[in-house]
């Protein structure tokens, strides 16, 4: 390696937008389906969120446990929203009449909008903040709030949770492992055998952690953290044209979703 | 130079931990300092560095002093910008995702000018030999990577003075001379060195001086300290028996990586097995399969003749023992004695003999004393210890150990030693993961030789010892012991 640059990746390179956009357009599109909570819109939300997950080249893996679950409980929250809400037109019935017996637990087009609003808006806030984490550079994120004049010590807390998710994630299965190695079976059955259980699985990651936090105070301090209220920062997130345009865009949406909701365009309202 | 006079600290205001001592290392020295579990090393280096009394309260008195300057008033990270500290776990103390980010970390509170954290970064890394690693993400580093770049992060910060806690301790041959050729080189610059290790034999060859540390006081440590132990029984070989363990064509892997391949093996009564290969070969995740703790993609495991995949987990337990790296994964209760008897509890062989066996044990262990203590706050090789004494108390046949003599002291290695003989004497089998060729050499009667999760070579200590030079592992020929 002959020159620092490719040591070095000094600011964002391939990632176009700014981390804070990143964030900002985040926590704006969540806030607009909440206002305005749409089955159609949070569909169309969806579809472009995958698009974006394939542009990025991130890649959700269906055959992870995390990623079936979320998908499991998606169909739940869609299967019990159709199920509890009674009210609308009935478009059919989950047990249909066999000869005397039924129908039971109708369809209606209500509970079902409903149902698709809520699951597909889950999907879209785990997914969406998947994408996030997996497309931002945690060091950029913290050099661009601190440019916001949030305190460093602060932005590195965010830093350093990023940092040891992954961590703690194999930790997680190492405890899991070291119960079955000592005949430890989850047991359910009685209120102290929960409690048991919960100690076995919480007390070997719980001192685990704090162990962690003692060694990496301790690392962070010996190398001058907190030396000077500021600090500089060898890698700096930039602002871009993009940025501007992207802000404005996720600022138009929400407002729309706010005009949206208060039947201001009620003929846009009809279609999404 | 430097130097502490008359230090002395106790954490609980009683129990003193160091006494009296007078330290002095020069710039350009390495000091080796050495000791039992428990004797005080770490906490030696927590007051060299600062951070007692400063983050860690306690009784200290005495001073510590740079170039004669008293650092009495010095504030931590005023303190590391003259002396700074790796500690024993380099996972922990990496804080940031990016390896350049980590070694940058230092100079950048410290703001220094732009252009010299650049040279820093580039400097410190290609020191360590690790250039190749800056654009890398923390977390996927091998542990020898990791602690090459911890080491480089503190170079960065350029102090005068560089302590290392334990730093070879679970590095492979070609870590430790990874290891011993940075730590020439920081003597080269002029830094001063103190390194604290159990295992001598890895840091001794460029040492300028040893101490050792027992009881709070430092003391000369002789020039040849015999680390052999005792041999407690003899274990006749075995011809013809049939298997405890086998594991037929098995391959494993994580994901889309695998780690272990095509792997045929038998584990016979009285046999102890040195399982042996560089850092990431697979060695802990074959013990994993083994232990019937992951689950083979392919192939299968045999605990004597059934497959493992069909037995109750107790089962399992009854006949198999494993003891993790990390000791602290395996503990659960709440109290040394709890823990002790945790596995006679699941096995429902909670009788009087064996909570007599459990006392036995904690005695030979010599954690009886302890037995009221929450057991997290034990040491490192007394977790470890205890670990041994809670899974072994019902006698199993197999015994898994994944490194089992890190952080050991004699007394605790001989601990472990007699527990190894003891279950292959009485028609058991041990198979111990580990990077000691002395150990494998005088103390097993097979090694196994892993390299990317196949097995290369498997026989007799002598003709594998004898074998690994000629496939290109010349590394084990050169080092001594590396428990």
């Amino acid at each position: 390696m002959s020159n620092h640059e490719s040591v070095i990746q000094k600011d964002d390179g391939e990632s176009r937008l700014n981390p804070l956009t990143k964030l900002f357009s985040l926590v704006i599109i969540l806030t607009g389906i909440i206002i305005y909570p749409s089955w159609k819109l949070s569909l169309i939300l969806l579809i472009v969120l995958l698009f974006l997950f394939k542009i990025s080249q991130i890649l959700i893996k269906l055959s992870r446990r995390r990623t079936k679950f979320i998908i499991l409980f998606s169909v739940i929250l869609l299967l019990f929203q159709v199920l509890i809400t009674v009210n609308g037109t009935i478009l059919g019935f989950i047990i249909p009449r066999i000869n005397t017996i039924g129908p039971y637990f109708p369809i209606t087009d209500y509970g079902l909008e409903r149902g698709l609003s809520i699951s597909l808006r889950f999907l879209l806030i785990i997914f969406s903040s998947m994408l996030f984490v997996a497309v931002t550079d945690p060091t950029l994120l913290a050099h661009s709030l601190t440019k916001l004049r949030i305190p460093y010590r602060y932005t590195f807390a965010l830093v350093i949770a990023l940092r040891f998710l992954p961590l703690f994630e194999s930790e997680n299965q190492i405890v899991r492992q070291a119960q079955r190695s000592r005949g430890i079976q989850p047991e359910v059955r009685g209120f102290k055998k929960i409690l048991r259980t919960i100690q076995y699985m919480f007390f070997p990651l719980l001192v685990s952690s704090l162990s962690r936090v003692e060694t990496l105070s301790l690392s962070m301090d010996g190398r001058g953290f907190g030396y000077h209220k500021t600090r500089k920062y060898l890698r700096k997130s930039s602002w871009k044209i993009l940025d501007t345009v992207t802000l404005l865009v996720v600022i138009i949406f929400i407002i729309l979703c706010v005009f949206l909701a208060n039947g201001i365009f009620p003929q846009l309202s009809t279609l999404i | 130079m430097l130097e502490t006079q008359d230090l002395t600290f106790s954490y609980d205001g009683t129990t003193q931990i160091l006494k009296s001592l007078y330290l002095q290392v020069r710039r350009g020295e390495l000091l080796l300092i050495t000791g039992p579990t428990g004797s005080g090393k770490s906490t030696l280096a927590k007051c060299l560095t600062g951070f007692i009394p400063r983050s860690i309260e306690g009784c200290f008195s005495g001073s510590v002093h740079i170039d004669g300057r008293n650092t009495e008033h010095l504030s931590t990270p005023e303190f590391s910008k003259m002396i700074s500290l790796v500690q024993q776990d380099p996972d922990s103390q990496i804080c940031t995702l990016i390896v350049s980010d980590e070694v940058a970390f230092g100079p950048e509170n410290y703001e220094f000018e732009e252009k010299i954290i650049e040279n820093l970064v580039k400097s410190s890394l290609s020191d360590v030999n690790s250039l190749h690693l800056s654009q890398r993400k923390t977390h996927t580093l091998s542990g020898g990577e990791k602690q090459r770049v911890a080491i480089a992060a503190i170079l960065a910060c350029q102090s005068d003075f560089i302590i290392l806690d334990e730093p070879s301790s679970s590095l492979d041959p070609q870590g430790i001379i990874y290891l011993r050729n940075i730590l020439s080189k920081l003597k080269e610059k002029n830094v001063g060195i103190i390194c604290i290790e159990h295992n001598l034999s890895a840091i001794r060859p460029i040492a300028d001086r040893v101490l050792s540390l027992d009881n709070g006081i430092l003391s000369d440590v002789p020039e040849k300290q015999s680390q052999d132990l005792i041999i407690p029984y003899k274990i006749q070989g075995s011809i013809n028996q049939k298997p405890l363990l086998t594991l037929e064509r098995t391959s494993f892997s994580y994901g889309s990586t695998p780690i272990i391949n095509d792997v045929d093996f038998r584990i016979t009564p009285n046999e102890i097995i040195a399982l042996m290969g560089a850092n990431g070969s697979g060695k802990t995740t074959l013990i994993s399969v083994l232990g019937g703790l992951l689950t083979p993609n392919q192939g299968s495991v045999f605990l004597g003749e059934i497959s493992i995949s069909k037995l109750q987990l107790k089962d399992i337990t009854r006949q198999l023992s494993i003891v993790f790296q990390n000791p602290t994964y395996q503990i659960f209760e709440s109290t040394v004695w709890k823990e002790q008897i945790l596995t006679s509890e699941i096995l429902e062989i909670n009788d009087e003999e064996h909570k007599e066996l459990s006392q036995n044990l904690l005695e030979i262990a010599g954690l009886i004393n302890l037995r009221e203590r929450n057991p997290f706050s034990l040491s490192h090789g007394q977790k470890r210890r205890l670990n041994l004494t809670s899974t072994t108390v019902h006698s199993p046949h197999i015994l898994l150990l994944d490194e089992p003599f890190i952080g050991q002291d004699p007394d605790g290695r001989q601990f472990i030693l007699n527990t190894i003989f003891e279950t292959a004497k009485n028609g058991g089998a041990v198979v111990i993961v580990t990077h000691d060729v002395d150990f494998a050499r005088k103390y097993c009667n097979r090694i196994v030789f892993l390299e990317n999760g196949v097995i290369l070579l498997d026989g007799n200590p002598e003709s594998v010892l004898q074998k690994l030079p000629e496939i290109g592992h010349d590394e084990y020929s050169k080092i001594g012991t590396v428990v």
